[in-house]
């Protein structure tokens, strides 16, 4: 007995502690391969040499010392991505200002959450951990790879687009106007506070701007004849809002009803912002065209609503309709229980609105990678692209289906058959061996993860 | 053993005659202190015993073994068998500081609040605000003579200065020097729910910290063209940025509390964009990064805050030595007993029992860690009582390879080191401060007691009472 549990503690503390950024090879052999960007290949191989897929097809030989493995009668799949989560958040919301674009949830990485593992297990290969909805312009998120038992910095997904929440509605007029008595308190103020700050960053650039050009003229000056200009500090909030306007930053916002939805493509217009993604959405369907009009994306729940007023206009054709109005749809769990099950979630667009199977697994796979900046590197099995990989026991669409094996970068990190007693890391020597490291999703779905850190307050 | 007080008093006596005597002739008017015949505990662990100790005006003047002891000089008679230590000295306490105000009125817009609501106050100087605390009295019996100290508060609470203890109600003039660090921790800003601000996250810190030193940078540019331009528009008045300017210059070090690992790393984030100089204050998972704090010259100013080992594991520590005990009169069957109760734990429960007993190892070795690793390391209180102290020292000595000695050389010369002022205080020797201890045997040992403080010359008898 002692042995198994050395051998168990061997493989905690050596597979999975010293994993730090490693890649790995394996070549899986004669799987049903959903290929996502190219169709099905049965009974395929895929090889993934030092973390990255390089080859897709039949009779792939292993260089030597790859490990190979079965896929018999399995399917292989690309790693799930949820383009919404806060699954291993510090904090999620930094609610006292309506706009906090200078805080980034880069700063906010858990990197020791058990539910890492628990998400790995599902099949997730990556997330993007965003900030809460409390406010109008919230922090920015942080695209992670799941790889659990590496230190925070290690789990960014290098090279990932940035990323910023948006937030519209219920949730920013209730912490802001009806919590502390200041604007937004309507739908019309939230517009409002996007456009006076997306207004005073661009007036800040030109303020930033001309004191950078004076000052050099000043400093080059010899003669000493110039006056020096006053200085303008550098601002880390209006940097951000800038940086979004010029495209460097993907908004990701958190909206119900289509008026709003309507209102920010309109704002977005106005300042010139692309490719951003409209989160939640749960009335997206009634302006499915306009949002594919204006190449707008959407990431929404399956079939989840009715948790505040906003929410109660639903439906679980959402993911539908948008997918055959031409928007680049994902569906996102928002949740650290839902997500280990995100096929599920995209099983229901085949159930409900007999959206095809193909369609369904791009809404956890290529799509979301579209909607994070992504895309060239995950998303799908393709030559080149990131050997982030899930075998399943069958279909992944059915219900019955379980992950077997989750690869990351070639590395596996989960493997049902091999799945220790006790995947806790970072154990505290005070905790009891019932609580340590365990969160939510035991007691069932979180009320509005969204808002988390934030309801005390405004219960207030 | 009892100081010879009629001794002292007869030398007194006679000093105070010779002093009126020959005041015109003297060319020191303060006389001496001595204290004679004591073993003396050197900087780097050694001992000297029989040895004479004199210092006058605060600085000490001799050590040694055959040293004359002035005739005018005040003597302590160690009787061969007292001990002296360096004073201890306590890297950083916020004795005497105003508490953190409670019952904070609501904000109009906590988005945009005044700095000190926001948590940044490194205008502060402990200076200023040394109300009387019952802490001081109590460090001193327990043998500290010199305490950094610095404000209870959050992201930025002020600066760091160090005073003499040599009085139980300090005031500005028991300073030992200016300033010489600020204080930072990713503490976000006072308050409660209602009454809270911006920033009341650690992102929402560390942004909120950027900010400032961003306007820190140019308040100074401006006050800089200013000084040549007087034709320009005046920079503006702000003591909260201006405290913030040696900074930004890299003048001074950010002493900054922190003690998870991944907290660390966000120091460093901090660091490597400013360039300032760290030293990392109580640090409890410091060890784990001791690599990258080698490699970025960080110091540390360790806490003793340890925790005692999970009671499962002294149980089993205890069930497994009274087991050896019984061994030899008692049959295999009770070892058996022993071994199927193991048995009765989950195989979970097992692996998490691993885990656990080895994060408890990895915690009370932090220190020992971070000296094998040579970062220099050094001793906070942190908010310990000198009883609770004891208790943690007698732990860490117990389970990790630190000894007692090693312990004092963190809070005497290590401390003094990372203070940037062992060039006055933390060891025995000539043209040093006079911070000293006295005690009836080994420090920190049980019955050991503290006879005599002499912080900066000034000395403190507790035997007295």
């Amino acid at each position: 007995m002692k042995n198994i549990v050395n051998m168990l503690l061997f493989l905690v503390v050596f597979s999975v502690g010293s994993l730090a950024q490693e890649k790995g090879s394996v070549l899986i052999q004669n799987a049903t391969l959903m290929t996502i960007t190219d169709g099905i290949i049965e009974n395929g191989d895929v090889l993934i040499v030092d973390g990255v897929i390089t080859g897709i097809g039949t009779d792939l030989s292993a260089p030597i010392g790859v490990e190979v493995v079965n896929g018999t009668g399995k399917y292989v799949m690309p790693g799930i991505i949820d383009a919404h989560s806060h699954l291993n958040t510090v904090s999620t919301n930094e609610a006292r200002n309506p706009v906090t674009a200078e805080v980034t949830m880069e700063e906010s990485i858990n990197p020791n959450s058990v539910s890492i593992y628990r998400a790995v297990a599902g099949g997730v290969t990556s997330i993007h951990l965003m900030h809460g909805s409390a406010n109008v312009i919230g922090g920015q998120g942080e695209t992670l790879k799941l790889r659990y038992g590496v230190s925070q910095d290690e789990m960014r997904f290098a090279d990932a687009k940035r990323t910023i929440k948006f937030a519209l509605g219920e949730n920013p007029t209730r912490v802001h106007g009806q919590g502390n008595g200041i604007q937004p308190r309507t739908r019309m103020g939230v517009e409002q506070i996007i456009r006076s700050h997306f207004d005073e960053a661009l007036d800040y650039r030109v303020r930033r701007e001309a004191y950078l050009v004076a000052k050099e003229a000043y400093e080059g000056d010899r003669r000493g004849r110039r006056v020096p200009p006053v200085p303008v500090a550098k601002n880390l909030r209006y940097d951000v809002l800038n940086d979004i306007i010029d495209g460097e930053i993907l908004v990701h916002c958190h909206s119900y009803r289509a008026d709003e939805i309507l209102m920010l493509m309109r704002v977005f217009n106005e300042y010139g912002i692309k490719n951003y993604t409209f989160q939640h959405a749960n009335e997206a369907f009634k302006v499915a065209p306009e949002i594919a009009k204006n190449s707008a994306y959407t990431s929404v729940f399956a079939d989840w609503w009715a948790y505040k007023f906003e929410v109660y206009y639903s439906t679980a054709y959402n993911a539908t309709i948008l997918n055959k109005n031409g928007v680049t749809n994902s569906i996102n769990s928002d949740s650290n229980e839902l997500i280990r099950h995100l096929n599920h979630e995209a099983a229901k667009t085949v159930r409900y609105g007999e959206t095809s199977e193909a369609d369904a697994l791009k809404m956890i796979t290529i799509n979301p990678a579209i909607q994070l900046g992504i895309d060239k590197m995950v998303g799908s099995l393709e030559v080149g692209k990131h050997g982030d990989i899930a075998i399943w026991s069958g279909h992944p669409l059915s219900i019955y289906s379980k992950v077997q094996q989750t690869y990351i970068d070639g590395k596996k990190y989960f493997d049902m058959l091999t799945d220790p007693a006790d995947m806790r890391i970072d154990v505290d020597s005070d905790d009891s061996y019932r609580e340590a490291g365990f969160n939510t999703f035991i007691q069932g779905r979180e009320e509005d993860a969204c808002m988390s850190d934030v309801f005390q307050f405004i219960k207030q | 053993m009892k100081i010879n007080k009629t001794f002292v008093s007869i030398v007194s006596l006679f000093t105070m005659l010779m002093v009126l005597i020959h005041t015109p002739l003297l060319a020191q008017d303060v006389p001496a202190h001595a204290i004679t015949n004591v073993i003396v505990h050197m900087a780097d662990g050694s001992v000297v015993e029989n040895s004479n100790i004199v210092w006058r005006n605060g600085i000490i003047e001799q050590v040694g073994v055959n040293e004359s002891i002035p005739f005018d000089a005040f003597v302590i008679d160690g009787g061969d068998s007292l001990h002296v230590y360096p004073g201890l000295i306590d890297g950083l306490a916020t004795w005497g500081s105003p508490d953190i105000p409670r019952d904070l009125p609501r904000l109009e817009n906590p988005g945009k609040p005044t700095y000190d609501r926001a948590g940044a106050q490194p205008n502060r100087i402990p200076a200023h605000y040394l109300n009387e605390d019952k802490s001081i009295e109590a460090a001193m019996k327990a043998g500290f003579t010199l305490v950094s100290l610095g404000l209870d508060g959050q992201m930025l609470p002020g600066h760091i200065q160090p005073f003499n203890l040599s009085a139980a109600k300090l005031t500005q003039a028991h300073a030992f020097s200016d300033p010489l660090a600020l204080q930072g921790s990713f503490d976000t800003a006072p308050g409660s729910w209602g009454s809270g601000a911006y920033p009341s996250t650690q992102m929402g810190v560390m942004a909120y910290f950027r900010q400032l030193m961003y306007d820190a940078s140019a308040l100074q540019e401006h006050m800089m063209y200013f000084e040549n331009h007087s034709d320009m528009s005046q920079p503006e008045q702000n003591d909260v940025l201006e405290a913030l300017f040696p900074l930004v210059n890299r003048e001074y070090p950010l002493f900054f509390e922190v003690d998870s690992k991944e907290e660390i790393e966000r120091m460093f984030r901090l660091q490597d964009e400013f360039g300032f100089e760290v030293v990392l204050v109580s640090a409890k998972e410091a060890s784990a990064l001791s690599e990258e704090l080698k490699a970025r010259n960080i110091a540390v100013l360790a806490s003793l805050d340890v925790r005692e080992m999970p009671d499962w594991l002294e149980k089993e520590i205890k069930e497994t030595e009274a087991k050896d005990q019984e061994k030899s009169i008692s049959s295999d069957d009770q070892a058996d007993n022993q071994d199927v109760k193991k048995m009765e734990l989950t195989e979970e429960e097992l692996v998490f029992r691993l885990k656990q007993k080895q994060a408890w190892q990895e915690e009370i070795n932090n220190l020992a860690t971070l000296v094998k690793s040579g970062i220099p390391t050094g001793f906070t209180s942190d908010g310990l009582s000198p009883n609770e102290i004891q208790k943690k020292i007698n732990l860490v000595t117990e389970y990790t390879s630190l000894s007692k000695s090693d312990l004092i050389e963190l809070m005497t010369i290590q401390n003094a080191n990372i203070l940037g002022i062992s060039n006055r205080v933390g060891a025995i020797k000539e043209g040093n401060s006079a911070h000293l201890i006295l005690t009836d045997g080994p420090l920190f040992e049980k019955g050991t007691k503290i006879h005599v403080q002499v912080s900066q010359g000034v000395i403190n008898d507790f035997m007295e009472d």
